[in-house]
């Protein structure tokens, strides 16, 4: 009985200081970015500079190699393929397409670490702000290893801007569904610069740097979010292998009929081929 | 009575406010510059990730049958227009105007704004 009420002491004890603990993070230090945020301009095909048209229209300043490569992913897209967006088959946007937000974010702040809550591939973001420096080596991933600071530009004692670095990205990923690609030695340096519009604290800025080998210099695109107003937001689930009805086989891809088999996607597409089917007989 | 009306509607594209925001993968795989109008009846509504699909039982005008499977935006994005799972059913009779796959094979994509009941109701009364 004696030994059960210590017990019970040390767990609130415990309890009380974990509680104390999370109460220590000060949010009158942090902006107020709650809430649920989607893409704000863009409109048809969801570009990645949201103020100039999809595909040619981006004016990427991509080096001749990689230009060649996006006219050949173009020419193939308006045949009715995929070009070099990998989305189709469920490969994550990863960074920073994934920041285009088409599908609503949520982001969480804490002391140590930033969430980018991504509903779009189930994509979750950690942005490090502990003060850690970069590891020797860093397994490459679509989201990335990202770390953060934040800034108090006006001066009034409470930060405004989360100034973020990622690197270690995993490729195949293009910066929107067009198929800009990168380069292909995953050595991709997106830099953000995160915070509320002054004028406006329903919208939330992001200008984004991309460094990256298949571009003749860095290139900057600012996107913007807005908060939704529906209280309670509404969240809903991405699950992309539920049905997704895109096939890849070889290096064609078809998409799977209403009746459950495949169709092609291109005019005079041939069908798969089938010879170890064949070779049963 | 579902019947196909393959109207070669006037060129331009689909954009409108309900058009085209395909997170999942490139939209070109659809010709917007010859959308399709379809009569059919429901035979299943997907409501599922990483697309919603309608497919869609469309008799021609000698009685055959074609299936067509018709992509619609992600559920998250059709519930930010007021749908849900529930929005239609099968044996439902719709009216809608499609951007067809450009292999010509019967499948395509349809966006909120281009889809009627076949009485000419709306689906959604709010869009």
């Amino acid at each position: 009985m004696f030994d059960r009420s210590i017990a019970s002491v040390v767990l609130a004890a415990a309890l009380i200081a974990a509680i104390g603990g999370a109460q220590a993070h000060d949010d009158s230090k942090y902006p107020n970015w709650k809430g649920q945020w989607i893409r704000v301009g863009g409109g048809q095909g969801a570009p990645w500079d949201p103020g100039k048209p999809w595909g040619r229209g981006q004016e990427a300043p991509l080096t001749g190699e990689y230009q060649a490569i996006f006219e050949a992913n173009l020419a193939d897209q308006a045949a009715g393929g995929q070009g070099t967006d990998p989305t189709y088959r469920c490969i994550p946007s990863g960074m920073p397409r994934i920041m285009i937000a088409v599908q609503p974010m949520e982001i969480v702040v804490t002391p140590e670490t930033t969430y980018v809550m991504l509903e779009l591939f189930t994509t979750l973001r950690r942005i490090f702000t502990d003060g850690r420096a970069w590891p020797a080596e860093i397994e490459p991933s679509f989201a990335g290893y990202s770390i953060g600071t934040w800034e108090d530009t006006d001066g009034d004692g409470r930060y405004d801007t989360l100034v973020v670095e990622t690197r270690g990205l995993k490729g195949p990923r293009t910066y929107d569904s067009s198929g800009l690609p990168f380069h292909k030695d995953g050595q991709t340096v997106i830099k953000e610069r995160i915070s509320l519009d002054r004028a406006n604290p329903a919208v939330l800025q992001n200008e984004v740097t991309t460094i990256d080998n298949a571009l003749t210099r860095p290139w900057t695109v600012k996107r913007s979010y807005r908060r939704v107003p529906r209280e309670p937001p509404v969240w809903s689930e991405y699950i992309c292998s539920e049905d997704n009805r895109h096939v890849l086989i070889g290096n064609e891809n078809y998409v799977v009929s209403g009746d459950g088999l495949l169709m092609p996607v291109r005019k005079g597409q041939p069908p798969p081929d089938l010879r170890h089917f064949q070779s049963q007989k | 009575m579902g019947r196909q009306r393959i109207a070669l509607l006037a060129g331009g594209f689909l954009i409108a406010t309900s058009g085209f925001a395909l997170g999942h993968h490139s939209f070109a795989m659809f010709d917007q510059e010859n959308p399709v109008e379809l009569d059919g009846t429901v035979q299943e509504f997907k409501f599922t990730s990483p697309h919603t699909f309608i497919i869609l039982q469309v008799k021609d005008k000698d009685g055959a049958v074609t299936t067509w499977s018709l992509e619609g935006q992600s559920p998250s994005a059709l519930v930010r227009d007021g749908w849900s799972s529930k929005t239609i059913k099968a044996g439902d009779e719709l009216r809608l105007t499609i951007s067809p796959l450009r292999s010509g094979a019967p499948g395509g994509a349809w966006t909120t704004n281009k889809i009627k009941f076949r009485d000419g109701s709306p689906v959604v009364v709010s869009h």
